[in-house]
C-alpha cells in the first residue's frame, strides 16, 4: 500500500463517523490544549526572567570583596556555596594576597584577560536637599564612563560631562520622594549634598565635652552644591550590578569633598587599615564564559567573589521542577484523551470486523490492516494536536488580555505571560500524534489478528 | 486422473477444536484441478465444502496434508506469503457477498488494488472496466444497499477479478439468490473462465445448477471426497 493511500483511507474512515471523530478529537484537543498552555506559561515565566537578566547582562558581573569584609547583603547570598567564602589555604601562594581594594589593584584588575571594566564601589551617607524637600541616602561615586554605559537608563537630561564637574545624576525614585513628578523639571536644578564629617575643631570638642543639647559625637556636616544633569531609571534590583544608589556623582568631585565613608555601622568597629580602599569592586567580564576563569584568578588573590552565574544552575533546576509540575498536571488531560482514543478505536474495529475480513481475503497482510487503523489513530492525534495548539493559543491570548487589563490599572506595563517557542508547537503536535499512536497499539493489534474465516462467516 | 494438476490437494485434513471437542471438518481429501477447468464441489451441510474453500483460498491452514498451486506448496507459506497469494493468485466470492457497505460499487472493486499498491487513477480505471465487464457499467457509484442481490454478487465477482487472479473460488455464490439470478451468475462465472482463462472452483449444494456448467464434479461427505465425475472435456 502507498503512504498516501493510508492517509486517504484513514481520513475517509474518520470522516464517515464525523460525530465520533469530533468527540474523540475534542478530548485530545482539550488535553493537548491544557498541556501546551501549561508549558507555554512555564516558558513565558522563564523567558521573562531570562530576558531581564540578559538585557542587563547580569550574568557578566562579578562582585569582589576583600577577604575580611562581611560585604553587603548580596555577598552572603548563599552561605553554603564555597564560592561565597574565602578560598582555601591551598590557593596559589605564589601571588600576593590582596588586602585592600585600592586604585592600584583596579589597575591590575583591568589587565586580567576577559575583564572588560572594573567599577569601584564607593558610597557615603549624605543628606540631599532639593528645594524644600530633604532625603537621607547613600551617594555613590560613579565614573562618567560608567554613566554612559548600558547600565544607566536615562529618563531625562544627560550623563555628567566628565569626572570633575560638580554635577549629579539622580534616580527617578528619589525625585518622587523629593516631590518632583516630572523628571525633566529636575534637570538643571541645584541640589545640596550634605556630608557627615568628623569634626575635631576645638569648638566642636568643647561642645561635646560639656554636652550641650544632644550633640554627643565629634560630628559635623559639610554642604556642597551640585547641578542635576540627568535623571536615570532606578534598577528594580541591585544584585551584582555596580549601580545601586539614588544619587551619583563623579569621582573628581567626590575627592574634593570632605566626608565620612561609612556604608554601615559595622564599619565603626573595624581597624582603620581594613576600612581603607573600596568596599566592593564590580568587575564586568566580556562574556559569561569568562566568569569562571576571572573568578578563579581573583580568589587566588585571597578575595571573595559573588557572581549570579553561580546561581544559574539552581535557577535552571527550579525551572525544570516547574516544567515537571506543569507537565504532570497537563498529563492528566492527555491520559483521559488517550483512553478516549482506545475506546474509539476498539469500537471502530468491532464495527468493521467483517470489513477487516474482506481486507484480508483480498490480500491485505496483518501489517496492512494494523497500519490502516494506526494511521487513523495517528490522524486523530494530528488533528487533536493542531487544534489543541490553536486552543492553547486562544486561551492564553484571552488570559493575557484579561490579566494585563487588571494590572494595567496598577501601572504595570504589558507583560506577555505565555511563550510559544517553535519546539513547543512542534513538540505539542508530535506528542499528540505519539500518544495517539501508543493508544492505538492495542486496538490495532486486535484488528491485525482478526481471523478472516471467522469474520467472513455468513451469519 | 490425466491433466496438468494445476491445483493439487493431497490428504488434506482440517481439525477444529471447539472447546474440548475436536471436530474433523476435512478428512484426507485428495483432488486435482486442471488449468482452466470449472470444478463444482457439492455435498450436504457440514460436509466440509467451506473448509475446503478457505484452505484453497489461503484464508486458513490445514492440520495436515498439502495444497499445491502451480507446483507451489501454499500450505507451507508464512502468514505474509499467504496474504500475497490471496492478493495475486486467487479471487474469492462468498454467499453473503461481503461487500463493504459504506463503499460504492466502484470503491469495492478497487479495494483489492489498494493493497497491491496500484495508483489511485489506475484503480478507478480498472474497477470501472471490471464493472462494465460484469454488466454494471451504469451502477458504478451505487452502494451495496442500493443494488439487488444479483448485482451485489456481480460487484463481488468484479472485485475478485481486480488483481487478475488465475483462480476464482466461489463459496455458495448463489445461496442468497433466486433461481433465475443464480443461473445468470453461474453463467457469468463460466463465461469469465472461458474469456480470461480462469480456473474456477465453485461450491454449491445446488447440484443441478453445477452440473449445467461444471467440467467436473467433486462430491464431499463428512469431510471426505466420496466421488468425482468428469462431465465434459473443458474449454
Amino acid at each position: 500500500m502507498r503512504a498516501s493511500d493510508y492517509i486517504e483511507q484513514a481520513w475517509t474512515n474518520l470522516w464517515k463517523k464525523k460525530l465520533r471523530t469530533f468527540l474523540t478529537t475534542g478530548g485530545v484537543v482539550i488535553g493537548i490544549g491544557a498541556l501546551v498552555c501549561m508549558f507555554a506559561f512555564g516558558q513565558g515565566v522563564q523567558r521573562n526572567i531570562r530576558d531581564q537578566f540578559n538585557d542587563l547582562e547580569l550574568f557578566n558581573y562579578i562582585n569582589v570583596y576583600p577577604a575580611h569584609s562581611t560585604g553587603p547583603a548580596g555577598a552572603d547570598f548563599d552561605p553554603d556555596s564555597p564560592e561565597g567564602h574565602a578560598p582555601r589555604a591551598s590557593a596559589a601562594a605564589s601571588q600576593q594576597k590582596v588586602e585592600v581594594l585600592d586604585d592600584e589593584f583596579l589597575g591590575e584588575l583591568t589587565q586580567i584577560e576577559g575583564v572588560e571594566a572594573a567599577f569601584p564601589e564607593m558610597r557615603f551617607p549624605a543628606q540631599i536637599r532639593l528645594g524644600d524637600e530633604e532625603q537621607f541616602t547613600l551617594v555613590q561615586v560613579v565614573t562618567a564612563q560608567a554613566c554612559r554605559s548600558e547600565l544607566v537608563q536615562l529618563r531625562a537630561g544627560a550623563p555628567y560631562a566628565g569626572d570633575e564637574p560638580n554635577e549629579v545624576m539622580v534616580s527617578d525614585s528619589i525625585l518622587r520622594r523629593l516631590g518632583v513628578k516630572q523628571p525633566d523639571s529636575a534637570v538643571g536644578r541645584e541640589i545640596e549634598v550634605r556630608t557627615i564629617i568628623l569634626d575635631f575643631r576645638l569648638a566642636s570638642l568643647i561642645r561635646m565635652a560639656f554636652g550641650r543639647g544632644d550633640q554627643r559625637l565629634p560630628i559635623s556636616d559639610q554642604r556642597y552644591t551640585f547641578t542635576v544633569v540627568g535623571v536615570i531609571e532606578r534598577m528594580g534590583f541591585g544584585g551584582p550590578l555596580p549601580i545601586r544608589s539614588d544619587v551619583f556623582l563623579p569621582p573628581g568631585a567626590a575627592r574634593r569633598m570632605r566626608k565620612l565613608v561609612l556604608t554601615g555601622l559595622s564599619d565603626l568597629f573595624r581597624p582603620p587599615e581594613k576600612t581603607a580602599g573600596y568596599s566592593t569592586v564590580t568587575v564586568k567580564v566580556t562574556s559569561t564564559n569568562k566568569v569562571a576563569p576571572v573568578k578563579a584568578r581573583l580568589e587566588e588573590r585571597g578575595l571573595r567573589t559573588f557572581a549570579l552565574m553561580d546561581h544559574m544552575e539552581q535557577m535552571q533546576k527550579g525551572f525544570i521542577i516547574m516544567d515537571m509540575f506543569l507537565l504532570a498536571v497537563g498529563m492528566i488531560g492527555i491520559t483521559v484523551a488517550s483512553l478516549g482514543i482506545v475506546n474509539t478505536m476498539v469500537m471502530s474495529i468491532l464495527e468493521r470486523y467483517r470489513e477487516i475480513g474482506v481486507m484480508k481475503a483480498v490480500g491485505a497482510t496483518d501489517g496492512d490492516v494494523q497500519r490502516i487503523f494506526l494511521v487513523e489513530s495517528g490522524l486523530i492525534g494530528l488533528l487533536g494536536g493542531v487544534f489543541g495548539l490553536a486552543l492553547a493559543w486562544v486561551v492564553s491570548f484571552v488570559i493575557n488580555q484579561v490579566v494585563n487589563g487588571f494590572t494595567a490599572r496598577e501601572g504595570v506595563p504589558f507583560i506577555q505571560y505565555f511563550s510559544f517557542p517553535w519546539w513547543l508547537c512542534l513538540g505539542g503536535i508530535g506528542f499528540s500524534v505519539l500518544v495517539s499512536l501508543i493508544a492505538g497499539i492495542y486496538p490495532t493489534r486486535r484488528a491485525a489478528r482478526v481471523d478472516p474465516v471467522v469474520a467472513l462467516r455468513h451469519d | 486422473m490425466n491433466g496438468d494438476g494445476f491445483i493439487q490437494v493431497q490428504d488434506l485434513t482440517k481439525v477444529y477444536s471447539l472447546g474440548s471437542v475436536e471436530v474433523v471438518a476435512l478428512r484426507n481429501a485428495t483432488l486435482s484441478v486442471d488449468r482452466g477447468q470449472f470444478v463444482g464441489v457439492t455435498g450436504t451441510s457440514g460436509s466440509g465444502k467451506s473448509t475446503l474453500m478457505n484452505l484453497l483460498g489461503g484464508l486458513d491452514r490445514p492440520s495436515s496434508g498439502s495444497i499445491r498451486v502451480d507446483g507451489r506448496r501454499i500450505s507451507d507459506l508464512s502468514k505474509a506469503e499467504l496474504a500475497l497469494f490471496r492478493r495475486h493468485t486467487v479471487g474469492m466470492i462468498f454467499q453473503s457477498f461481503n461487500l463493504v457497505a459504506s463503499y460504492s460499487a466502484l470503491e469495492n472493486v478497487a479495494f483489492p488494488l489498494l493493497f497491491a499498491g496500484v495508483a489511485k487513477k489506475e484503480r478507478i480505471h480498472r474497477a470501472a472496466e471490471l464493472l462494465h465487464l460484469v454488466g454494471l457499467g451504469a451502477r458504478l457509484n451505487h452502494r451495496p444497499t442500493e443494488l439487488s442481490g444479483g448485482e451485489q454478487q456481480r460487484v463481488a465477482i468484479a472485485r475478485a477479478l481486480a488483481n487478475r487472479p488465475r483462480i476464482l473460488l466461489a463459496d455458495e455464490p448463489t445461496g442468497n439468490l433466486d433461481s433465475r439470478t443464480s443461473q445468470q451468475i453461474v453463467r457469468l462465472l463460466a463465461d469469465l473462465r472461458a474469456e480470461r482463462g480462469l480456473t474456477v472452483v465453485m461450491i454449491s449444494h445446488e447440484e443441478a445448477l453445477l452440473r449445467e456448467f461444471a467440467d467436473r464434479m467433486v462430491y464431499l461427505q463428512d469431510g471426505a471426497v466420496v466421488s468425482q465425475e468428469t462431465l465434459r472435456g473443458g474449454p
